[in-house]
């Protein structure tokens, strides 16, 4: 029961945050309106007949190519979730923090920590669940019947793996940030990691190991025919599951911080 | 805008030198631009010049130059010291140009020192002629400090609008690294948004439309607009 | 002097400062008081610029905050502690506020000993105790050596020999000429050191004058305090 009683409480904690909501905003809004750009380049391109303009092939493809702000928003969510839990409240100095309050509520940092990841999850399955279904369906409105590549149960497939790899990613966002406590070095540094600049790519050019860095894993996830510099995607399943072992070690880590640190 | 008293700039520079996270970024800066400039040069076709290492590590310098911004003005807001700093300056737009200034200065340093160290391992490292500069020139390099600094003011700016640091913080990355590739892929019209405008101060013959001049001049109208909102909102709300 | 006029502020459909009026005199300390909510922090932030008033005026020496040449040299203030990013340390934030202010750097020094934070100069803020930073947000009012003071809350989170302190200070301030505004919640800590009061219920000055006319008939100003302030709750 006192389970379920930290879960509520750490989802109300969430949705009283103002960066949470930015962040639902840039992963929906955002997704949302790179998709009609996108989609209205292809739908320009066909009917221009211009098949070498065409930067995505397909209704599908201009949906899919959105996802790095979903997962923006993903790592923020993450982020946030717990650096809001040592940001001093009110004045400058002897201000307390809210991981007092959080710790001597619930005194077990593993059901905390647990709590906070659910919840976390949770919102951004939320986001995905209603974001990349959209996103389909405003592209396929806007392109109109050009023919997809790869068969209809594959776009099913994509979404899930997209939700998957937000899920992943806000959890590691979170595990990153116990040990951090600031937010600041963890949001830039997985906000540039979520870019067209990653980190994992640049090494990826250097090391065919780079492909079972956590982010690079999980690409096969949502991406097709992608390959990364200098090696060979895994495939979907394994990538997902490499990223899930890595999300699920940084969670461990975190909770063995959490124990053993002083609050 | 009236100019700002002198010391008021020097206040602010001095406040700046107070943030641990700022002289985080400014010592940081030179390591991290020249481990990436020695993975650029070690994936590098033979070839390349040192320059062209050194400027391929532009994109990452923009965090950095966001960061001297976004923490500036963020700070300001985590807490209570905007009162202390318009109590003593109240004059919102000279306080604005002031620190815009000081942003400036610590920005073009940060950018210096992060070009210099990339330069120097790309050309130590590099498959090059080994010669910094020799090759490519050094008005791309003079043309990236110019555009890492405008991006650095655009992201203070940003953060006195938004007057939240997280907030300001990924917007700018989100809008820079996130969403200006993603446009640039579908539309021309991408060349309008302040980085890819921005990136032909240093990259001149990459678009059509607008040489370095033109990219320049749409940087800074993109940064003077954003001042211009920060100023008027700055003067017309409560702190 | 400072002087407040038919101050009037809205935030919406909040009307929270209803047409205050009332003088802080040089010599003199102005004791602002009133329960949390009643628009005191809002009728200081007006008077030091930081918000901008729906009706009426509040003057420093008959101009607007904003419009005085070197302001730390004519108010100091301190709003809510000290005003200062939790990250930078005492000498540093001290520091930047002095050059600011066209004030000699020697006054770092001065003030943060006068306040007694002279050993804590290069501790960061965030790991100061509340009443560290109060002395820190003290000292900063203090910087600039000016006429008027203007205190929002000074004596919260102070111990005991630190209310003792600051009393001491704003009676030496006001007897050397100075003007003293200080606003607060508790009315004991005021009522030793207090010559005018101005009590404020509501966004509504209910009492101003001197502290014995105010405390008239009452067997305390406490208890004058809830006689005033609950009669106006009642007749809203």
């Amino acid at each position: 029961m006192s389970g379920v009683r930290t879960l509520t409480a750490e989802i109300g904690k969430l949705a009283a945050l103002p960066a949470a909501w930015v962040a639902v905003a840039v992963a929906t809004l955002g997704s949302l309106g790179v998709t009609v750009l996108n989609a209205a380049g292809v739908r320009d391109a066909v009917a221009a007949g211009d098949s070498a303009a065409l930067g995505y092939t397909s209704a599908v493809e201009a949906a899919f190519s959105a996802v790095p702000l979903g997962t923006v928003g993903a790592v923020v969510l993450g982020v946030v979730a717990m650096s809001s839990e040592y940001t001093p409240n009110g004045t400058e100095a002897g201000g307390g923090r809210q991981i007092t309050t959080t710790l001597t509520t619930t005194p077990s940092p593993w059901r905390v920590l647990v709590a906070k990841a659910l919840a976390v999850a949770a919102l951004v399955l939320l986001v995905a669940a209603v974001t990349v279904p959209a996103c389909l369906a405003v592209a396929h409105q806007l392109v109109g019947d050009v023919p997809d590549v790869g068969a209809p149960h594959d776009a099913v497939a994509r979404t899930v793996g997209t939700a998957v790899y937000w899920v992943l990613t806000a959890l590691l966002a979170l595990a990153v940030t116990v040990v951090t406590r600031s937010g600041l070095v963890p949001l830039v540094v997985l906000v540039v990691n979520s870019s067209m600049v990653s980190f994992s790519l640049l090494v990826g050019r250097l090391t065919p190991l780079a492909r079972f860095l956590p982010d690079a894993a999980g690409i096969s996830l949502f991406a097709r025919d992608w390959e990364p510099p200098g090696g060979v995607a895994l495939a979907p399943l394994a990538g997902g599951l490499v990223m899930a072992a890595w999300a699920v070690g940084a969670l461990a880590a975190a909770g063995l911080v959490l124990t053993r640190r002083d609050a | 805008m009236s100019a700002p008293p002198a010391r008021v700039v020097t206040a602010e520079l001095v406040k700046l030198r107070g943030l641990p996270a700022v002289v985080g970024v400014v010592l940081g800066t030179p390591v991290v631009a020249a481990t990436l400039a020695a993975a650029h040069a070690a994936a590098a076709a033979a070839g390349a010049s040192a320059g062209g290492l050194a400027l391929a590590t532009v994109p990452y310098l923009q965090v950095a130059t966001v960061l001297v911004g976004v923490l500036a003005a963020g700070t300001e807001h985590a807490g209570r010291q905007i009162a202390t700093t318009l109590t003593v300056t109240p004059a919102r737009w000279r306080h604005l140009a002031a620190q815009s200034l000081a942003v400036a200065a610590t920005s073009a340093l940060t950018a210096c020192a992060g070009l210099a160290a990339a330069l120097t391992a790309a050309a130590a490292w590099g498959p090059g002629d080994g010669v910094p500069g020799a090759r490519s020139g050094v008005r791309p390099l003079l043309g990236a400090l110019v555009a890492l600094v405008l991006v650095g003011l655009l992201a203070h700016a940003v953060t006195v609008l938004t007057r939240s640091l997280v907030g300001a913080l990924v917007a700018t990355l989100t809008l820079l690294l996130v969403v200006s590739p993603l446009v640039a892929a579908v539309t021309e019209h991408a060349r309008w948004l302040p980085d890819r405008a921005g990136s032909l101060l240093y990259l001149p013959g990459r678009d059509p439309v607008l040489g370095p001049v033109g990219g320049g001049l749409v940087l800074v109208a993109w940064v003077a607009a954003a001042v211009l909102a920060a100023g008027c909102a700055s003067a017309r709300r409560d702190v | 002097m400072l002087s407040i006029t038919g101050l009037a502020k809205r935030h919406g459909p909040h009307q929270v400062l209803h047409d205050v009026t009332f003088h802080a005199l040089p010599g003199r300390v102005t004791a602002f008081l009133g329960p949390n909510g009643a628009g005191k922090s809002s009728t200081l932030r007006i008077l030091l610029g930081l918000d901008r008033a729906t009706a009426g005026t509040a003057l420093v020496d008959g101009r607007p905050y904003r419009a005085l040449r070197d302001p730390l040299r004519t108010v100091g203030s301190m709003l809510d502690g000290p005003g200062a990013h939790r990250s930078r340390t005492a000498r540093n934030h001290l520091s930047w506020v002095a050059r600011a202010a066209g004030v000699p750097q020697r006054r770092v020094d001065e003030v943060l000993a006068q306040v007694g934070l002279a050993g804590a100069g290069r501790t960061r803020v965030g790991r100061f105790s509340l009443g560290m930073g109060q002395r820190l947000g003290l000292a900063t009012a203090l910087l600039g050596e000016p006429r008027a003071l203007v205190l929002d809350e000074p004596v919260n989170g102070l111990d005991p020999e630190g209310i003792r302190w600051i009393r001491g200070l704003l009676r030496g301030h006001a007897d050397a000429g100075g003007t003293v505004l200080l606003s607060s919640h508790l009315m004991g800590e005021v009522a030793g050191v207090a010559d005018d009061v101005v009590l404020l219920a509501g966004g509504r000055v209910v009492a101003a004058g001197l502290l014995t006319d105010v405390t008239a008939g009452h067997a305390s100003l406490e208890d004058a305090f809830f006689a005033l302030t609950t009669t106006t709750e009642a007749t809203r």
